[in-house]
């Protein structure tokens, strides 16, 4: 847990920080650091910067920027609640405008690319910077099959990547998320997850997204898609459940902005046989979870994918959004353990990759692709706020 | 040391669900007949599944229990048949932990006659500080214009004392004497007491009786300038030390004599609507909404920061002070057919009794309490339709063990049934084998989950807490419609219409909402989109007993949703 104790002098500043930028930086790997400081250095003058990092800064780095200790962190592939409140605490301390936070691997970022994110929150009214990364066709689908579209069909925003590492953040609304991070770090789980756009939206802050190229993704380190899925989604329909009053209003979704192409994959294609295989497994083993969940036609639908050819298998996308809907419906009434509830989410989450490699693999644009699953988060939107406000098992 | 406040919105009351148990009444943990603290610890994740966001314990003091526990022999301590102070802690952290708020009694007006403080003022000399706690008099001739409450025991407000060779004021039964608050040592004694709570991380008190703590000659003894005096030296001495920690004033009056006790803010932040009650039940027998929209005409604005407090049933008898003689003849005979029914001035009968059981009837009440402008104060046992007991003493009738399963006692306690303070009901209609929760929460159409749902769906709406009234007037007088409406400092808006049929008997009904032309109903249980409002009259058909409430989405967003389908 953080405190404004771990938060210690590193420098003595050689002049006053005035209003500028703070960069807090995640942990990562000394060439990772020192890539980012030479894109830091070039693209910031010195006197206007504070950086924050958890590693020792290299030696003969240039004594002119004011450097200071963030508090120690694991590497981590998110930002956890626990950044959230060091970021408001350097930011207080340094008496910084607006906030850079970077994450691992963020020395694959281009440097203007970080110059605009900085610039977002420097010099105009936007309280949250937010990345669109180009990524491989392949890369990042729970926050496409999830993340992306729910965050977009309950907050109407189209950021693109809701739990993205690298943020901009004006000073109140790194004060709002600190303030959101304590219900964490107060229960002793600075490792939670926040949802910086649910958290803007709520507050009526000013979000923009920019397109930020090609970048290394921070991969999660030992566990697997087994807790990876439960982590994030579970954190996310917590959130959702905490802003219900907020979501169920009515909100206008921003116009598109152009679609960012996918990076080229270097990848060999990938297998779907064992994800096949997992879903075929869950829905012979899991039929008394799912059926506890997912209404009549869902089930329907499922069977029929059970014993859809390999190559044919697609997932319709409404299906898809009526499957996380009534998981999001069954962790806020808690139908069976959340746990259990979100590991037999799994499989499915499988089959949508699944379906989504074939789409793509047959020549569709794999964001086109990405946009009609958010499309249909949308659309049925009426059929979670009905099933929420009134969460009767006898539905269609 | 002081807690801070568990809520940190100041309003945090306007927009609370409160539900009003008794520690005796609700879980039993040790098997000795009488429900406790810890086995309230064990049934607060109910509540919080239920949707309750603030629990008003019922008085859980020391005391002779000679009125469920209003007669208090001491003021900072538990009764030992509850549990111990630690116990109490247990549940307001475990509760906090849950954000849910507690609310406990400040019972001031009166003590029991065991209180220490009567014990002693009864041997001390007259005009000494002991004595002076009470009000004493050498006639019961005084203060002939205050009139007797409980009238079926009770034949005068004074009674003689033998070891004081005097006699005691006391409004309430002859064994709880009443405070003397024209004495300043008083107050400052009830200001240590709620202190003692309040340190605890108490969040909220009602005040009990308050219309009665001062007394004059010449006058009906019921709010006095000098007790509205009284409550502003408490409330200050509240605000002095604590931040967001309301009062609950139970002045059983008029609303117009109920409004002084919300002062400019600084009395009381909530006060119960007594007349209310006994009008939805009125109306609802008459399938007429005059007698609502007539006790609503005569409710007088409230300071912002202020609450009516709204209720259905509670521990008392359906009082029926506050209607008029042929009101009340009309509610006795609408009611209470069976004499046992009654008790002093009301009713003593729960909620799905008073309506013959009609889940229709059940869930059309519950949809004015979490409507109409205030804050919903449910009772034990009524999320369930438990029934009563009129053959038993008292009010005791409504409050008899909560009914958790259809096991020994209800689920309530493990004791021989003949050691429960009070029988399980056991009749066929409400009996603990028909009625418990066990099997409403296996029942997905329950009255349980009905209510869950409802509470759930109120909770998303801040209009129902905080917005303003306004009632539409359709021909049909069957119909009970209006519109509630809030707007915010940062400009968003909420406007919610309510329809309720109070007919047994399918009606239709023709609205004007020409002022919201363009808007966009939503049905709000179903999310389900009506046909945009024009000028013409809005015609609905409503089922016997239904209710319809439509948050009223703006034409802008009308047009977005008509496009997206």
């Amino acid at each position: 847990m953080a405190t404004s104790d771990s938060i210690s002098e590193v420098t003595t500043p050689s002049a006053a920080p005035g209003n500028g930028l703070l960069v807090l930086l995640a942990a990562m790997t000394a060439e990772q650091l020192e890539s980012v400081l030479v894109s830091l250095t070039a693209s910031f003058p010195a006197e206007s910067l504070v950086i924050a990092s958890p590693d020792p800064f290299p030696e003969d780095f240039d004594p002119s920027v004011r450097i200071v200790a963030a508090p120690p962190a694991s590497p981590s592939w998110t930002r956890t609640a626990a950044d959230f409140v060091s970021a408001s605490q350097l930011a207080e301390k340094n008496q910084a405008r607006a906030i850079l936070m970077l994450g691992a691997e963020s020395g694959s970022l281009a440097p203007s690319s970080i110059r605009t994110l900085a610039d977002a929150v420097l010099t105009t009214p936007t309280d949250l910077a937010v990345p669109c990364y180009q990524l491989p066709p392949h890369a990042g689908l729970v926050n496409s099959a999830i993340l992306y579209p729910l965050t977009r069909a309950l907050f109407a925003s189209r950021a693109r990547f809701p739990l993205a590492v690298d943020l901009g953040l004006s000073l109140r609304m790194a004060q709002r998320l600190a303030g959101a991070a304590h219900r964490f770090t107060a229960a002793n789980q600075g490792e939670a997850p926040l949802w910086p756009v649910n958290e803007a939206t709520v507050a009526g802050f000013s979000i923009d997204q920019f397109d930020v190229g090609p970048r290394a993704q921070p991969q999660p380190g030992g566990p697997d898609l087994n807790s990876i899925l439960p982590l994030v989604t579970g954190s996310l329909f917590a959130d959702i459940d905490a802003k219900a009053a907020f979501w169920q209003r009515y909100r206008e979704l921003p116009p598109p902005s152009d679609p960012v192409p996918h990076a080229p994959s270097t990848d060999a294609p990938a297998d779907i046989a064992p994800m096949l295989h997992a879903f075929r497994l869950a829905y012979s083993n899991l039929q008394e979870v799912w059926s506890l969940v997912l209404p009549p036609n869902s089930l329907l639908g499922l069977k029929r994918l059970s014993t859809t050819d390999g190559d044919l298998f697609r997932m319709p996308e409404s299906l898809w959004a009526r499957i996380v809907f009534d998981f999001l419906l069954a962790y806020r009434l808690r139908t069976i353990n959340r746990g259990h509830l979100l590991g037999a989410l799994i499989p499915l989450y499988l089959a949508w990759v699944a379906s989504h490699i074939n789409i793509t693999a047959s020549g569709a644009d794999p964001e086109a692709h990405i946009e009609a699953v958010a499309a249909a988060f949308e659309a049925d939107k009426t059929y979670l706020v009905s099933r929420w406000r009134w969460p009767d098992r006898f539905n269609p | 040391m002081k807690k801070l406040a568990s809520a940190t919105d100041p309003l945090w009351y306007k927009d609370a669900i409160i539900y009003e148990l008794h520690v005796r009444a609700f879980a039993d943990s040790n098997g000795d007949g009488i429900g406790d603290f810890p086995g309230l610890l064990s049934r607060l994740d109910y509540l919080q599944d239920l949707g309750v966001t603030c629990i008003w314990l019922l008085p859980f003091f020391p005391s002779p229990l000679r009125d469920d526990g209003y007669d208090i022999a001491n003021y900072v301590d538990v009764n030992p048949s509850y549990g111990t102070l630690d116990d109490f802690k247990l549940v307001l952290n475990a509760a906090h932990l849950r954000n849910m708020q507690v609310m406990i009694e400040l019972v001031i007006n009166h003590t029991s006659d065991q209180h220490p403080w009567f014990q002693a003022a009864r041997s001390a000399p007259p005009g000494s500080p002991a004595r002076e706690m009470y009000v004493w008099s050498s006639t019961n001739q005084m203060f002939e214009g205050a009139r007797i409450i409980f009238t079926d025991t009770e034949k005068s407000n004074w009674t003689w004392n033998e070891t004081a060779n005097a006699y005691y004021w006391h409004r309430f039964f002859a064994h709880q004497p009443d405070l003397n608050f024209n004495n300043p040592a008083v107050i400052e004694e009830v200001i240590k007491a709620m202190r003692f709570w309040l340190d605890m991380g108490v969040d909220a008190l009602r005040m009990d009786a308050i219309p009665y703590l001062v007394e004059r000659d010449g006058t009906s003894c019921e709010n006095l300038p000098e007790t509205h005096a009284v409550i502003k030296s408490l409330r200050a001495a509240i605000d002095a030390e604590y931040a967001n920690r309301p009062i609950l004033a139970e002045a059983n009056q008029w609303p117009a004599d109920v409004r002084p006790y919300f002062g400019d803010g600084d009395e009381c932040h909530m006060a119960f609507h007594f007349p209310l009650m006994p009008r939805i039940y009125m109306a609802l027998r008459q399938e007429d909404r005059l007698p609502i929209t007539d006790i609503m005409a005569q409710t007088p604005p409230i300071p912002d920061i202020c609450q009516w407090g709204l209720f259905l049933r509670n521990h008392d008898e359906l009082t029926l002070e506050m209607v008029t003689s042929d009101e009340r003849d009309y509610m006795y005979f609408a009611y209470s057919a069976d004499p046992r029914m009654r008790v002093n001035v009301g009713i003593r009968r729960r909620l799905a009794p008073l309506v013959d059981n009609n889940r229709r009837r059940i869930e059309l009440l519950n949809s004015l309490l979490l409507s109409f402008p205030g804050t919903p104060i449910l009772y034990y046992g009524d999320e369930i339709g438990m029934g009563d007991n009129i053959y038993l003493g008292d009010r005791n009738g409504v409050r008899t063990p909560m009914q958790w399963n259809s096991d020994r006692n209800a689920g309530f306690s493990k004791c021989d049934p003949a050691r429960l303070y009070l029988p399980v009901v056991m009749d066929p209609i409400y009996g603990y084998q028909a009625i418990n929760v066990e099997a409403q929460l296996s029942d997905q159409s329950s009255l349980l989950h009905w209510t869950r749902n409802m509470i759930a769906l109120r909770k998303l709406f801040q209009v129902f807490g905080r917005g303003s009234l306004s009632f539409l007037n359709p021909a049909n007088r069957k119909i009970l419609a209006y519109l509630r409406e809030l707007k915010r400092s940062d400009g968003s808006h909420e406007i919610v219409l309510c329809v309720a049929n109070l007919s047994r008997f399918a009606q239709p009904v023709s609205l004007d909402l020409a002022a919201h032309k363009g808007a966009q109903p939503v049905e709000m249980l179903g999310y389900v989109p009506f046909p945009i409002v024009t000028e013409a009259p809005y015609l609905l058909s409503l089922a016997p007993y239904s209710f319809l409430w439509f948050e009223l989405q703006p034409p802008n967003a009308a047009l977005a949703r008509s496009s997206s389908r």
